[in-house]
């Protein structure tokens, strides 16, 4: 019964992704060089072109871009960009930068811990660190850097992190490069917190986000942060996605849930809602100090560069003092998800200005975003391994300085895409 | 039954399902060879696979087939196609004893060595198995589907015993469902076929469904290998 059959050359690159290059045994450690080239080179024509289109514009309403497959320069409607607040181009912003490009130079030429420490990173942390209502916060190279060194520098071998599944890959890898012991639970799951919790000793912290930037969905911050709490358990809240917007003055998920008190260490990013780049930590003095000796991340990297810094340093003092940005951002928000919810739209649990587009196929995704480029419209795909598996979507990401009518035009694209490829019926 | 190691050997089934479970890797460490690494979807835990399959025509006529694996690195060779993934089973258990000595005659893989029975519930857009040994339960597991599709997917296995290391190229074609819904589950009993797992923390829920019918699963000719750490 045994058969001679032929040997099966012809697989589909699309049945493969990056998690399948990650893992490989062979003598040398560039074997896996090859196969993935190989398989790269056939996926990119499949849909993988449609990342990393260079942008020859601010990231706004409209763009332009260098189309990945036939390297065409076309004209887009953008709904991919964070710059929550349309902060990233305001003409104050830029004019900040552009005095500080003047005044330091291009670099800050040195660790923050040395040579690279301006005056304008000392005002930015002060301003950071008035606005979070907190006695100190640090500024990081990048929102990367920010988890990164914080969990490392923070946390010990023999130590607990619990983290959501979902986590950024920043706290995932600040706890691996701490050698802590890590446990994540199920996403939002308080109760899976306190199970896990339960049979960990010794120094604990809890790590979660405030916004999660797939899904748009809010973190239950007042369930998670009691449960931390009756474990011991320090909590960090990353509001990458969710300072400056959320909140009535915008200190984020914290501030909404009135919870800045019990929530230990408060991160975030400039790089989502002010449109500029780097991260902070805002917490206690004794926080701070241990952390500028020990955040290796950012010990080992140059400071921020002062232009960013003082481009950053305006587009906070632009986002306190005009709530107006929020107010729009929100109506916004409110005003795509009446549109999308009175076409059909499925957008999985999101709450936020995050609005993923569900279309759960890995393959059709690619074809639906190859469709949407033609048609005018910008939105990255998002697929496994960033989300689970067939929980593929579009990520549309809503900014105060959108119109109504770009909101309309985007729909319009969006739906009509949908509705051709059987997403929508 | 042929003989011929250089053949390929096919064998037809009605239906395989399978789920991917997460446990600590210290666990896994402790029954892999330590030259093959698990796959962490994160950091510090592995994957536990369950599958079960109903086959209808195979080299040894039809039975089914219980199988326990944890997912590892696969072996890269220069020139050939990349595997979707790997696995190391490390306990089969199967319907007839037949199908059970021409599993570790011809592919040395390790099994329990009662023969199980296992009953499928097919139900709307699921499927339940309830694997038992002489009445005595030993994993209860459902899934369900997501939206199917053709495919022809590559896999690799790694076995070994008191005889050596081996690899098998293995095929799966047919009609594929896979899901990330977080929608089955599993019950594993206290019994001998899983007395490795049985103090494990595995995850219940399945973070990966996966689900094949009409399917046509082909080994390649099974390689020895020098061990897993010279290939």
């Amino acid at each position: 019964m045994a058969t001679r059959v032929e040997a099966q050359t012809s697989m589909n690159a699309l049945d493969y992704d990056y998690s399948s290059f990650f893992y490989s045994s062979s003598d040398d450690p560039f074997a896996i060089l090859e196969p993935y080239n190989d398989w790269f080179n056939r996926a990119l024509p499949q849909g993988y072109y449609l990342f990393a289109q260079p942008m020859s514009t601010p990231p706004q309403g409209e763009i332009h871009l260098v189309e990945g497959l036939h390297h065409d320069p076309i004209r887009l409607l953008n709904l991919s960009s964070y710059n929550y607040l349309g902060l990233s181009y305001r003409p104050e912003v830029v004019a900040a930068a552009q005095a500080a490009l003047a005044r330091y130079g291009l670099g800050a030429a040195g660790s923050p811990i040395l040579s690279g420490t301006m005056d304008v990173h000392v005002a930015l942390e002060e301003a950071l660190a008035r606005f979070k209502g907190k006695e100190a916060a640090m500024v990081f190279p990048t929102g990367y850097s920010t988890n990164v060194g914080l969990i490392s520098g923070l946390m010990r071998p023999g130590d607990w992190i619990l983290a959501d599944q979902n986590s950024h890959a920043s706290i995932v890898d600040g706890a691996i490069l701490s050698k802590a012991n890590v446990r994540f639970f199920r996403h939002n799951s308080p109760a899976d917190l306190e199970k896990k919790l339960k049979t960990t000793t010794g120094k604990k912290l809890v790590a979660i986000e405030g916004v999660y930037s797939m899904d748009g969905d809010v973190c239950p911050l007042p369930e998670l942060v009691a449960v931390a709490k009756r474990y011991g358990a320090r909590v960090m809240l990353d509001e990458a996605h969710s300072a400056f917007v959320y909140g009535a003055n915008g200190r984020g998920v914290a501030e909404q849930f009135g919870l800045e008190e019990e929530v230990d260490i408060h991160i975030g990013t400039f790089s989502k809602a002010l449109g500029g780049q780097g991260g902070y930590v805002a917490g206690s003095k004794n926080l701070y100090n241990y952390l500028k000796g020990f955040a290796r991340s950012r010990v080992f990297s140059c400071a921020l560069s002062p232009v960013v810094t003082a481009g950053v340093l305006e587009a906070l003092r632009l986002a306190q003092a005009e709530p107006a940005l929020r107010e729009q951002l929100w109506r916004n928000v409110a005003y795509i998800r009446r549109r999308l919810e009175e076409e059909g739209v499925d957008v999985g649990d999101s709450t936020s200005q995050i609005i993923p587009i569900m279309v759960r196929n890995d393959r059709r995704v690619f074809e639906l975003g190859h469709k949407l480029l033609r048609a005018g419209l910008y939105l990255q795909p998002i697929i496994y391994p960033a989300v689970a598996k067939h929980r593929s979507r579009f990520r549309v990401s809503i900014s105060a300085s959108h119109t109504c009518d770009q909101l309309d035009e985007g729909v319009a694209i969006l739906v009509r895409v949908l509705r051709e490829e059987g997403i929508l019926v | 039954m042929s003989s011929d190691r250089n053949e390929f050997v096919q064998y037809h089934f009605r239906d395989a399902i399978g789920g991917f479970f997460e446990f600590p890797t210290e666990n896994a460490r402790a029954i892999l060879p330590p030259e093959l690494q698990p796959i962490e979807p994160h950091h510090g835990s592995s994957v536990l696979s369950v599958m079960a399959f109903d086959f209808h025509d195979s080299p040894v006529g039809d039975y089914g087939e219980l199988i326990l694996s944890i997912l590892v690195a696969p072996l890269i060779r220069p020139g050939a196609p990349m595997p979707r993934s790997a696995f190391y089973p490390f306990r089969l258990g199967t319907t007839t004893r037949e199908s059970r000595e021409h599993a570790i005659e011809r592919w040395h893989l390790p099994h329990y060595m009662q023969d199980i029975s296992i009953a499928w519930d097919r139900g709307d857009g699921h499927v339940t198995i309830h694997a038992t040994d002489r009445g005595a339960p030993i994993v209860d597991m459902t899934v369900t589907e997501h939206e199917w599709s053709p495919v022809e997917h590559r896999y690799q296995s790694f076995m070994n015993d008191e005889e050596g290391a081996y690899t098998s190229t293995i095929i799966m074609a047919g009609q594929f469902s896979e899901n990330e819904e977080e929608r089955g589950g599993i019950t594993i009993h206290s019994q001998a076929m899983t007395d490795l797992v049985e103090d494990w923390e595995v995850d219940f829920t399945p973070f990966r469904e996966l689900w094949m019918k009409d399917g046509l699963q082909t080994f390649h000719p099974l390689q020895q290998l020098a061990s897993y750490a010279r290939r």
